[in-house]
């Protein structure tokens, strides 16, 4: 049975009808600012951080692609949601509301739709994927990044070129690499769930105790950038930063071999 | 591009911050920060209030307060850095910051330096207390204060193994001012630890500029002297290590000299195998704990704490891995703690024996816990 709504005391209240449209377009607020910011955020460099590894366009290509897709989908909601409440304001619309118990055909859009685009992405996305975490390059690691609370311990492998070995070379939350060289990490924690993120490398994994997680990369620009933990891991979380400085191979063997000499210091 | 970056940070900071003020309306202005009295192991009622009062007025002539720091010019403290490392965080036009004691160690040391602050309760070892002038990790000779820069390799390299964090990433300057505030808060916790024994003693507190400053000399001179008593590593003692049959019998030396009870007797503390559970000694505390009275738990800011004698396998050293930090650990022990001094009783080419038993330690298998050595880890690779 057909119910009817609206009271017929709101028919004649000219003034209640204009507040109720005008809150209306308050919604349409909500995709022009948030479109806005998006397109605001470049421009006051609180967008994306510089890219400088090889694979990160391939990250950034995907960001862009997903929030494209998903921000299209965000826009025709909130203009749909205006202009339903526009079009079936009860002030103007007597008619009794009608229920209907479902369209099969409408279900069968809104799934297989979303559906597809879900398979489609999970294809595209394939390549970066089995880039940064599937296709571990065959080489020795550069050093081993171990997570504590609340540091990063970087073990680099001494002259004998091995790791877990008496001439390792220990620094802390000073992450040093070559630039444009293949870089392979084997990341551990000591205590509890911790994130190895270098925002301007689009590298993010997560250090889970009791595993070693291979991390690799490949740097193209020489100079210093973030190295944060971005998995809240205790009330010292926010102190885990590092600094990592990419530079010249030369450079790089040369603070490696100042750091060796120190810690090898008999006086 | 960068004018744009600020202008969104600021926007993002004045927004946010004016949405935190609403909520905790009590936010707006704190009271001016004040230096805690050292109560800690006395009775509240052992001085009268006129008492402290005078102590805490003599303290603050010397000292100032947190947020306008005095010190004498004798003394030979920089009062500029300490401006810079004391008061409340923020930072000046040019890009000075201020504040920085506050802004990254009181959590843990305490604006009075006391070792405890509001997270100190929940770490083990506590933050230190500086007041009362001992340094554990130094360069320097038994009984004797840390140099500059051993407590400038503490800030940069933090205090592996434990809450110390590495401060490797603030700038040389900012370092600096830390530091100098270190000193500063350490001389004030002495002076005060000395105006107290006073009162206790019954005698007059020096209330004249020379007399305070006499005082306050005292302290401050031991700080001025630690840079001549650094412990430096004998070399000519030094094993060679050319070839690896040398280091190792310099190694299997140092082992049993580790295992040695009458000479060394490293034994008794760090177990046979370097574990950390040889408990011949009975439980352990460090100068900061031992004092404390488990009757009288509501005179100390924190808990009593044990201090376990390391565990020498995990390739973890809180002062340095370099030899020389070790030669210099072992030679002059760790200061404040029940590791003991041995250069008195061990020759330096022991010395050197032992530095390098001490850094294979990690390296060899366990005789009597093989399990420890062999990895937990499943590596994923
Ligand atoms: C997260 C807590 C924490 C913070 C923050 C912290 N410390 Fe510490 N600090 C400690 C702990 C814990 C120890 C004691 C380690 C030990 O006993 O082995 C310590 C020890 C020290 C020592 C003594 C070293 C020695 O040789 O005895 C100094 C000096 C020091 N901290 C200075 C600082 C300064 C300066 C800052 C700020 C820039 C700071 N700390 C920030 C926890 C902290
Ligand atoms: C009375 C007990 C005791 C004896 C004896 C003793 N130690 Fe220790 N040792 C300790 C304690 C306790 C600590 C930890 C102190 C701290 O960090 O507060 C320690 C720490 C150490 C460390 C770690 C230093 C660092 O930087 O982290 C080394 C190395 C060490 N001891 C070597 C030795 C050697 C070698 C001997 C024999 C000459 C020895 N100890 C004898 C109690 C002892
Ligand atoms: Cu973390």
């Amino acid at each position: 049975m057909p119910v009817e709504f609206g009271p017929d005391e709101f028919k004649t209240n000219e003034r209640r009808t204009i507040v109720t449209r005008f809150w209306i377009f308050l919604f349409l607020l909500v995709p022009i600012l948030g479109v806005g910011v998006f397109l605001w955020a470049p421009y006051a460099g609180v967008y994306l951080p510089q890219d400088v590894s090889t694979h990160g366009h391939k990250i950034d290509h995907l960001f862009t692609f997903i929030l494209l897709l998903t921000g299209a989908v965000f826009i025709a909601t909130e203009v749909v949601l205006v202009v339903f409440m526009w079009r079936y304001d009860r002030e103007r619309n007597q008619d009794p509301v009608k229920f209907t118990h479902g369209s099969h055909n409408l279900e069968m859009v809104w799934t297989i739709i979303p559906a597809a685009t879900l398979l489609f992405i999970a294809i595209y996305q394939m390549n970066a994927w089995a880039e940064v975490k599937i296709d571990r390059p065959d080489i020795p690691p550069t050093l081993k990044v171990t997570a504590r609370q609340f540091e990063w311990r970087l073990q680099y492998p001494g002259p004998d070129g091995v790791l877990d070995t008496r001439d390792d070379i220990h620094t802390v939350n000073d992450l040093h690499i070559p630039v444009n060289e293949q870089i392979l990490i084997h990341l551990e924690s000591d205590d509890v769930l911790h994130s190895f993120f270098l925002p301007n490398l689009r590298i993010k994994q997560d250090a889970v105790p009791g595993s070693t997680i291979p991390v690799w990369f490949r740097a193209t620009e020489i100079g210093a950038f973030d190295l944060v933990c971005a998995e809240l891991c205790g009330w010292g979380h926010y102190k885990m930063k590092g600094r990592l400085t990419i530079e010249s191979r030369e450079d790089f063997e040369n603070w490696l071999e100042q750091k060796r000499q120190e810690q090898e210091a008999v006086q | 591009m960068m004018l744009g970056k600020h202008l969104a940070s600021r926007v993002g900071a004045v927004v946010l911050g004016g949405l935190l003020l609403s909520f905790f309306p009590g936010c707006g202005g704190s009271p001016p920060a004040t230096f805690r009295l050292n109560m800690e192991g006395r009775s509240p009622d052992q001085f009268s209030a006129e008492q402290k009062q005078l102590v805490v007025d003599i303290l603050t002539a010397a000292f100032g307060t947190p947020d306008d720091p005095y010190i004498f010019p004798e003394t030979g403290l920089d009062l500029e850095k300490l401006r810079i490392a004391a008061g409340p965080t923020y930072s000046e036009a040019e890009g000075v910051r201020h504040g920085l004691f506050r802004q990254h160690c009181a959590h843990c040391h305490g604006v009075t330096g006391d070792g405890a602050g509001p997270t100190a309760a929940f770490l083990n070892p506590y933050p230190r207390d500086f007041r009362k002038g001992v340094f554990k990790f130094t360069s320097t000779g038994p009984g004797a204060k840390p140099t500059t820069d051993d407590l400038k390799k503490t800030l940069r390299n933090g205090i592996q193994g434990t809450a110390m964090p590495s401060f490797v990433l603030l700038p040389e300057a900012e370092i600096e001012a830390l530091v100098e505030y270190v000193k500063y808060l350490s001389i004030r916790g002495q002076v005060e630890a000395s105006l107290f024994l006073y009162l206790e003693n019954e005698e007059d507190l020096p209330e004249s500029r020379d007399a305070l400053l006499d005082e306050v000399l005292l302290v401050s001179n031991q700080w001025r002297d630690a840079e001549s008593q650094i412990v430096v590593p004998d070399l000519k003692a030094l094993p060679p290590r050319d070839s690896s049959e040398e280091l190792a019998a310099s190694i299997e030396r140092g082992r049993a000299l580790f295992r040695d009870a009458k000479t060394a007797q490293c034994i008794k503390c760090h177990g046979p195998t370097g574990l950390g559970d040889g408990n011949d000694e009975g439980d352990l505390f460090d100068d900061w704990n031992k004092e404390k009275d488990p009757a009288h738990p509501e005179l100390w800011a924190l808990p009593k704490q044990k201090l376990r004698p390391r565990n020498l396998r995990l390739g973890i050293y809180r002062g340095g891995r370099a030899p020389a930090d070790i030669y210099r650990r072992i030679f002059a022990g760790i200061k404040g703690t029940p590791m003991p001094a041995a250069g008195k009783v061990l020759k330096p080419n022991q010395i050197w024996d032992l530095v390098n038993y001490v850094l294979q330690l990690p390296y060899e298998p366990s005789p009597n816990r093989p399990e420890e050595t062999t990895k937990l880890t499943r590596a994923r690779l």
